[in-house]
């Protein structure tokens, strides 16, 4: 009940006139990064927190992630009306999405995407509201060893479970530590692997990154495609918006299976896009209309979109009670949380109660108004994409060298940025996944520091991991996961791997 | 045209020589136990490890990679999105955010892509104009302005 209380004080502030207005705001911005591809949701979000230094952190965190919404939802839209998805984590909505708008149906398939998206980011909040602030109390009986174990546990549950091949899950991992790392040393002040440039010791920023990453990378991948815009009608018949939404129910079995997977998936972290895809084949092998999976089937869309928006939301739940984001964009707004001097963290349960439930207020109310906002605004959004790609392209590079420089004012952070970009195609190009390398850049200080606190109190001894239940349990299974691919390869090979050679991996 | 097998290979040798590039220079921090606790160099050093070994079996597993990966077409699109952006990148010192962005867009548009002159000088004035009023403006966030324009005493 006390949650209950908490979340009535949140709704106080979540529904002030000028956080209405900074949601429509990162709404409408949100779905606009969606829509073009090439800027992301992570991108959109980083361009986005140099302006926010000024404001509260309730507003800063409102804007930021009413953005969010927006971008999931507006990555539907070209998904559905042009086959192109805005988003990574709304491919599996082309599968169906797009052929049943070009079958004369668009507004029945932008419904039933918005709506069992809007059902899968309720179920996704509903989960934070009541098990975040358990998990925060857990939480605060943490030492550096235990918290430690839980970053080793993620990072191992995306080897383990993220999809893409696990060594190259490992080496992206890494090279987000060795980039976190670079710069003064937070402990020692001792200044490490800026391997000769001077303008290093200020750190490479997840911003710069993510730019690069993101935005050139995928920039870089949507040229050689060649994307073409082959928009069907996207006219909105509003009776059938109604009327798919009330057909929405029948597929109950459908979206609870898809939100549990999408919520598993952003706790987990296997962010988003991980979850869209896999909740869709999921729904493909269960279904009794599985064999006409990818000709326009309702739940074709129902389960990527909903997969998808749980995962997004629940992502952040570890982010706020426990320091580590589930996806990409939760990483990203977890730095902005560092930037405004909050502690993410169970700690935020205790003392910044106002943050956390205006938080959680706003995204019931956010998602509400992303749904509105998406279907008035398809049109207008629609129209966009037909503005040829060869403007958008230069303009995005333009976006992102001036959102990588105003992290800090360096040029040599655009030079770093177009290096990333590089990176970005080739890791794409060749599924290496994005995600953790980003989250290793934003926590992978906190990870060293609680490390190298445990070795201080168990004077360099690594039996403090196995110290008591809890921390032994976490390690446990984070080493399990670890080794569950490897499991699972061979107990491939005992089974006779003639099928399995032909498996392709799936891409993050 | 790129073969998978190359473009495997060259992003494994990528990764690789980042980590040896990481291993040597966590080394003059030190790594191991010292005196205040674990050394600074130590967890740059194991990520440089771990980086080096993943990418050594990257290489490997790189090698039996089949199929083109980059077709002749697709490199040419690649490119002709990828230096413009770095002649860009390469020209902001010197020009400025400004200049070097309106510059960058003329050329892309008119020269490059044909679209029309009025079209292209007409983006080519907009995006600057509208970079400066948004965070000049209105965020006060101070892009380049570049030696060109220190030079003409802005």
């Amino acid at each position: 009940m006390e949650n209950l209380e908490a979340l009535l004080h949140g709704f106080a502030i979540a529904l002030s006139a000028q956080h209405l207005v900074l949601m429509v705001v990162g709404v409408l911005l949100g779905i606009l990064v969606g829509v073009l591809p090439g800027l992301g949701a992570p991108n959109g979000v980083s361009l986005l927190l140099p302006l926010t230094f000024g404001m509260q952190p309730v507003s800063a965190i409102i804007l930021l992630s009413s953005m969010y919404w927006g971008a999931l939802f507006g990555g539907s839209v070209t998904s559905i009306l042009f086959n192109i998805p805005g988003e990574p984590s709304s491919v599996a909505t082309t599968f169906d999405g797009y052929p049943m708008a070009r079958e004369g149906r668009p507004t029945t398939a932008l419904a039933t995407a918005f709506g069992s998206a809007a059902f899968g980011a309720l179920v996704g909040v509903i989960l934070i509201t009541f098990l975040a602030s358990w998990v925060a109390q857990v939480a605060l009986a943490f030492g550096p060893a235990e918290y430690f174990a839980v970053y080793f546990l993620a990072f191992a549950s995306f080897v383990g479970m993220g999809g893409a091949a696990p060594m190259k899950t490992v080496v992206a991992l890494a090279i987000g530590f060795a980039i976190a790392a670079i710069g003064i040393d937070t402990v020692s002040g001792s200044v490490r692997l800026t391997m000769g440039v001077d303008e290093l010791v200020k750190g490479v920023s997840f911003v710069v990154a993510v730019m690069g990453l993101f935005g050139i990378g995928e920039l870089l991948i949507a040229v050689e495609e060649e994307i073409h815009a082959r928009a069907v009608s996207s006219k909105i018949d509003w009776l059938e918006v109604f009327r798919a939404v009330a057909r929405l129910p029948k597929h109950a079995t459908a979206l609870l299976r898809s939100a549990a997977i999408g919520c598993w998936m952003g706790i987990t972290p296997g962010g988003p896009t991980a979850a869209s895809f896999m909740s869709y084949g999921i729904a493909k092998r269960f279904s009794r209309r599985g064999q006409r999976f990818g000709s326009g089937e309702v739940e074709g869309i129902i389960a990527p979109e909903t997969a998808d928006h749980a995962a997004g939301t629940s992502a952040l739940l570890p982010m706020l009670s426990l320091g580590i984001p589930g996806s990409a964009t939760a990483a990203v707004m977890m730095g902005g949380l560092m930037i405004w001097g909050l502690n993410p963290g169970p700690m935020l349960f205790v003392d910044q109660k106002d943050f956390v439930w205006g938080l959680i207020a706003s995204m019931y109310v956010g998602n509400i108004v992303a749904v509105a906002l998406v279907l008035l605004t398809v049109p207008v959004f629609a129209a966009l994409m037909r503005i040829p790609f060869v403007i958008i392209a230069p303009l995005i590079v333009i976006i992102c060298a001036v959102g990588a420089y105003s992290v800090s004012n360096s040029y040599l952070d655009i030079v770093l940025m177009l290096g990333f970009g590089v990176v970005g195609y080739l890791f794409k190009k060749l599924s290496y996944p994005l995600a953790p390398l980003v989250l290793a850049i934003v926590i992978g200080d906190k990870a060293e520091d609680a490390f190298r606190q445990s070795m201080l109190m168990s004077k360099g001894s690594l039996e403090i991991f196995f110290d008591n239940r809890l921390v032994t349990s976490l390690v446990i299974v984070g080493i399990a996961l670890l080794l569950l691919p490897l499991l699972l390869q061979v107990l491939r090979l005992l089974r006779g791997g003639a099928e399995a050679r032909h498996e392709k991996v799936r891409v993050i | 045209m790129i073969s998978r097998r190359v473009l495997e290979l060259l992003t494994a040798l990528l990764t690789g020589s980042f980590g040896l590039a990481v291993i040597i220079s966590s080394l003059d921090n030190g790594i191991g136990w010292g005196e205040a606790g674990v050394d600074p160099g130590t967890f740059p050093f194991l990520t440089g490890v771990i980086i080096l070994a993943g990418s050594l079996y990257n290489l490997a597993r790189g090698w039996l990679a089949a199929g083109i990966a980059v077709s002749r077409a697709d490199l040419r699109r690649i490119a002709g999105l990828f230096v413009p952006a770095a002649i860009f990148v390469g020209a902001v010192p010197l020009a400025g955010m400004y200049v070097a962005s309106a510059g960058y867009i003329f050329g892309v548009l008119a020269l490059a892509k044909h679209q029309s002159l009025a079209r292209s000088l007409i983006i080519a004035v907009a995006t600057p104009v509208a970079l400066y009023i948004v965070f000049e403006r209105m965020f006060q966030v101070s892009l380049p302005h570049g030696e060109l324009a220190a030079a003409l005493g802005y």
